[in-house]
């Protein structure tokens, strides 16, 4: 059983053992991070100081179970090609999981786009790309395996224009799901980043397949062309998505259709790509090994084109990540949570994506050829007209300026809004006053805070000279003024528990299963039937309290007549 | 293929037929011409994935019953099985990958509603031996790995195993430092525990005093973080289980298994303290407990209540709180005891 022999039929080329000791690796910095993990940029001492990317995953604060994280790295060690980035080993270094891998210097194209490219590629490099992801998905396809969060973020290049698919932290494979051994290959679990999820994936019930991933790959592809997702102008903060699930009023984009946008040209062939992977029924959508034939890769370059017109110029994947992280920081100051922004190199398995995509309700795409974008169609609501609206919208600037420009700019559009898109973009200005609210509360969360915990304060002191008065009394006036005061005080705080429950509960549903909600709302009933229940004691307690004060006047008075 | 084999369709039977002669010939040393094997080697992959295809179905059709049937028989009627795990270390990655889907997929195939996989494996049953030792290969070992696992499906399968002397070494294989292998030898390791109750309850009765003792020193005592961790879940799991009662009264009035026990319940990890909690209730809620388990308890009586009233989990468990009053009720009813 030597393993020299092993490679005798097949020119593989061996693996080299990487040390399996953190002791012969340097970490020299940061280069992205997610929910429980972080990745650093590193060299191998023993290795002749060779570079590689470390991504370290907390393993005591990941709820994710050995069996996951098993699975991921085994999936990894066990796929061998050039455009799949493979890992060199992985060890655990106390509590966390150290995966050494290849270090990618040019980092991802999520991050290159919003460094170098915040309008997008041009189509030839585009093409590059799309063919070495291609390769990717057809060997993952092949063996059985699903990526399932294929995007930008998720492509990485190297110096030498070599393009790899990283992040296995939600692929699945197909033959591991069923262990009954029956036919039928589907999957159910939710797992992606919401903007690149097929519908199929957003209504898991029905399962998905291979062509989750082709979906995906069209929205990628939309991606590179435009700077982002499709509905990536709205900014990934929690707040604002749950607004947008909650009434789904997506203003008309016309704002953002702006020179820059018209002035981009795509051939045909590429409309056409993208079109056929975005097609409604999983079943039209080619495979990743057909897609390869299509015509759009007829002509194209080789990864050399990708260093001369993508790389060259480009800051390093560290002085990229600082200032994203620096942006990330700023936003998250603002209120806005920045995740999706951040992910560099390799973001984390983004189980609150996961979460909230369970949220989403579209209950259809068109894709729109002549605006080579996605139109949503979304469920009518019950009170609004029973035809399908349709919403066109661009993609055209990077995520870290949306937060502010978003809501500054529609006031500035209803001018050219159609008659059915204003009554829509009603919505989502109220919307964005909501979300604005919602900022704001959370700055006052502090204060509150501190109000509440003068309340109980407060209301020890109103109780202890309650008993008091009780036992000892009759400084009636004071006392009436005292429960007064504190009458009032404790609505006042009602209100606010009620304000920051109504704060909380809207930055977290998003990462809330359904379970985990309808658990919240249990809980939130609790705590206002407790609220009503202190009051109502408290209102006997003052009952009580005036009743024997009024029957010790009256016996007083009783008395003196008698 | 080359005008070699004409295009005439095979039946599943001559897929098998074919991969065997083709394993016979990678399994004889190289000594005939080096273009002659490299095309005769990539002849025997695509067989394998062929075999794989009928066995899984692929993006055009469906696995059909009546072929997977025609493939196991022809497979288990002869030596194929041990063909194919011997010259394993001589196909490439993709092959491997390959045979290892087949050999998973044809443990649960069934040829006129019998699994003949068993009985294939209880006649040849050595070959569990070659698959454990995999995990001594960096290069084998996942994929040895994965067939072992579906092979102790079997239960005769998985009491040979448990009774070898293979099962020692387990505790080995799970610390080794390569996590991917670590990680499938404890994969393997917890199946062998808890798949097939009566074997287990069997197996840890008669093997009580040695296993818990490497048990104990370790995994619930080793130095590495995941080693501990999963042990001390797997322990709760086996200990829980009801066919394993007898074992769980015995070990819950062992001294030496409640300080173990104990110090787990002190590790800053709140995942190791979570797990460990779930067997420490088992001490705690033995009804005859011995006097060193209960001076130990008594000894401790405060520091445990202090460390069980602020011991919480994140996410809101019904049974955890129930359990954890139960076990407070215990604790702090022992002085009064103590007293009288």
């Amino acid at each position: 059983m030597s393993t020299s022999s092993s490679h005798q039929e097949n020119p593989e080329p061996k693996k080299v053992q990487f040390p399996l000791d953190s002791t012969a690796y340097q970490i020299l910095d940061e280069i992205g991070f997610g929910v429980s993990a972080v990745v650093y940029k590193a060299i191998c001492l023993p290795m002749n100081n060779t570079i590689v990317a470390i991504k370290s995953i907390d393993l005591d604060q990941s709820r994710a179970n050995f069996d996951n994280i098993r699975r991921e790295t085994k999936t990894l060690s066990l796929l061998s090609h050039p455009n799949i980035l493979s890992a060199h080993c992985s060890f655990t270094v106390d509590r966390h999981l150290w995966v050494v891998m290849p270090f990618m210097s040019a980092g991802s194209l999520q991050s290159i786009i919003s460094s170098a490219f915040p309008d997008g590629l041009p189509e030839p490099c585009i093409a590059v790309v799309l063919r070495e992801t291609l390769k990717a998905m057809s060997y993952l396809h092949d063996q059985g395996h699903l990526h399932r969060d294929i995007k930008a973020g998720n492509i990485l290049i190297d110096f030498n224009g070599s393009v790899k698919v990283a992040d296995f932290g939600v692929s699945a494979s197909v033959y591991d799901a069923n262990s009954s051994g029956e036919s039928s290959i589907r999957l159910n679990d939710v797992a992606g980043t919401p903007y690149w999820m097929a519908p199929e994936v957003i209504h898991s019930h029905n399962g998905y397949g291979c062509k989750a991933d082709v979906w995906s790959f069209g929205i990628t592809a939309l991606e590179l062309a435009h700077g982002g997702p499709p509905l990536s102008n709205l900014p990934p903060s929690k707040s604002l998505l749950l607004k947008i699930t909650k009434r789904f009023r997506f203003s008309d984009y016309e704002n953002r259709h702006d020179k820059n946008y018209k002035s981009k040209k795509f051939s045909k062939a590429f409309k056409d790509l993208v079109g056929c992977c975005l097609d409604q029924d999983p079943n039209k959508r080619p495979t990743a090994e057909r897609l390869l034939r299509h015509s759009f890769f007829k002509h194209c370059r080789g990864l050399d084109f990708l260093v001369k017109n993508v790389l060259q110029g480009l800051p390093s994947v560290e002085e990229r990540f600082k200032k994203t992280r620096a942006l990330g920081g700023l936003m998250k100051e603002k209120g806005i949570n920045a995740e999706d922004d951040e992910d560099e190199e390799e973001d984390d398995e983004g189980s609150s994506a996961r979460q909230r995509a369970k949220h989403r309700r579209i209950s259809g795409w068109n894709f729109n050829e002549d605006e080579f974008d996605l139109d949503p169609v979304f469920p009518v609501e019950p009170q609004g007209d029973s035809a399908v609206k349709m919403v066109r919208f661009g993609g055209e600037s990077i995520i870290q300026d949306r937060g502010g420009e978003w809501s500054e700019s529609n006031p500035s559009s209803p001018g050219r809004v159609e008659e059915e898109a204003e009554s829509e973009n009603v919505g989502v200005m109220e919307a964005g006053r909501e979300a604005m609210a919602v900022g704001e509360h959370s700055e006052n969360v502090g204060e509150i805070r501190g109000l509440l915990g003068g309340g109980g304060v407060d209301e020890e002191a109103l109780m202890g000279a309650l008993s008091g008065n009780v036992v000892g009394g009759l400084d009636r006036e004071a006392m009436m003024g005292a429960l007064v005061a504190f009458i009032g005080s404790l609505d006042e705080q009602r209100q606010n528990v009620m304000k920051l429950l109504s704060v909380l509960r809207g930055v977290e549903a998003w990462e809330l299963s359904r379970e985990e909600q309808m658990g919240q709302v249990i809980e939130r009933l609790r705590v206002e039937l407790e609220n009503e229940r202190g009051r109502n004691f408290q209102l006997e307690m003052e009952l009580e309290f005036l009743r024997i004060q009024v029957s010790g006047a009256h016996s007083s008075t009783g008395a003196g007549i008698d | 293929m080359k005008g070699l084999f004409k295009s005439k369709p095979r039946t599943p039977a001559d897929v098998v037929r074919q991969t065997r002669d083709l394993l016979i010939y990678a399994q004889r040393t190289p000594d005939s011409r080096e273009s002659k094997r490299e095309e005769k080697m990539s002849e025997l992959c695509k067989n394998i994935r062929e075999m794989k295809s009928i066995l899984y179905g692929n993006s055009e059709s469906e696995p059909v019953s009546e072929a997977c049937a025609q493939l196991t028989q022809e497979f288990f009627k002869e030596n194929t099985l041990r063909l194919l795990i011997m010259c394993l270390p001589k196909l490439n990655l993709e092959a491997r990958k390959d045979a290892t889907q087949v050999v998973a997929n044809l443990q649960r195939q069934q040829v006129q509603s019998k699994l003949i996989a068993s009985d294939y494996l209880e006649a040849n049953i050595d070959l569990m031996d070659i698959l454990i030792q995999g995990y001594g290969n960096t290069d084998m070992a996942l994929h040895y790995g994965a067939m072992l696992r579906e092979c102790i499906r079997h239960q005769t399968v998985a009491r040979y195993v448990l009774e070898s002397e293979h099962m020692k070494k387990f505790f080995d294989y799970i610390q080794l430092p390569n996590f991917d292998i670590a990680a499938d030898a404890a994969a393997t390791f917890k199946e062998l525990l808890t798949r097939h109750k009566s074997t287990v309850a069997e197996f840890l009765s008669k093997n009580y005093d040695w296993f818990f003792a490497e048990y104990n020193s370790k995994l619930l005592e080793s130095s590495n973080y995941i080693t501990r961790r999963q042990a001390v879940k797997l322990l709760g799991d086996i200990l829980l289980d009801r066919s394993n009662s007898a074992v769980m009264t015995r070990y819950v009035s062992s001294r030496d298994n409640l300080r173990i026990l104990m110090n787990l319940l002190r590790e800053s990890s709140k995942s190791i303290q979570i797990e460990a909690f779930h067997v420490f209730k088992l001490f705690a809620a033995n009804q005859n407990k011995p006097a060193d388990i209960m001076s130990i308890l008594v000894a401790n009586r405060s520091k445990l209540l202090r460390l069980f009233a602020d011991f919480k989990i994140d996410k809101e468990d019904e049974q955890f709180e129930a359990d954890k009053a139960q076990v407070v009720r215990e604790i702090a009813a022992l002085e009064p005891k103590d007293h009288s």
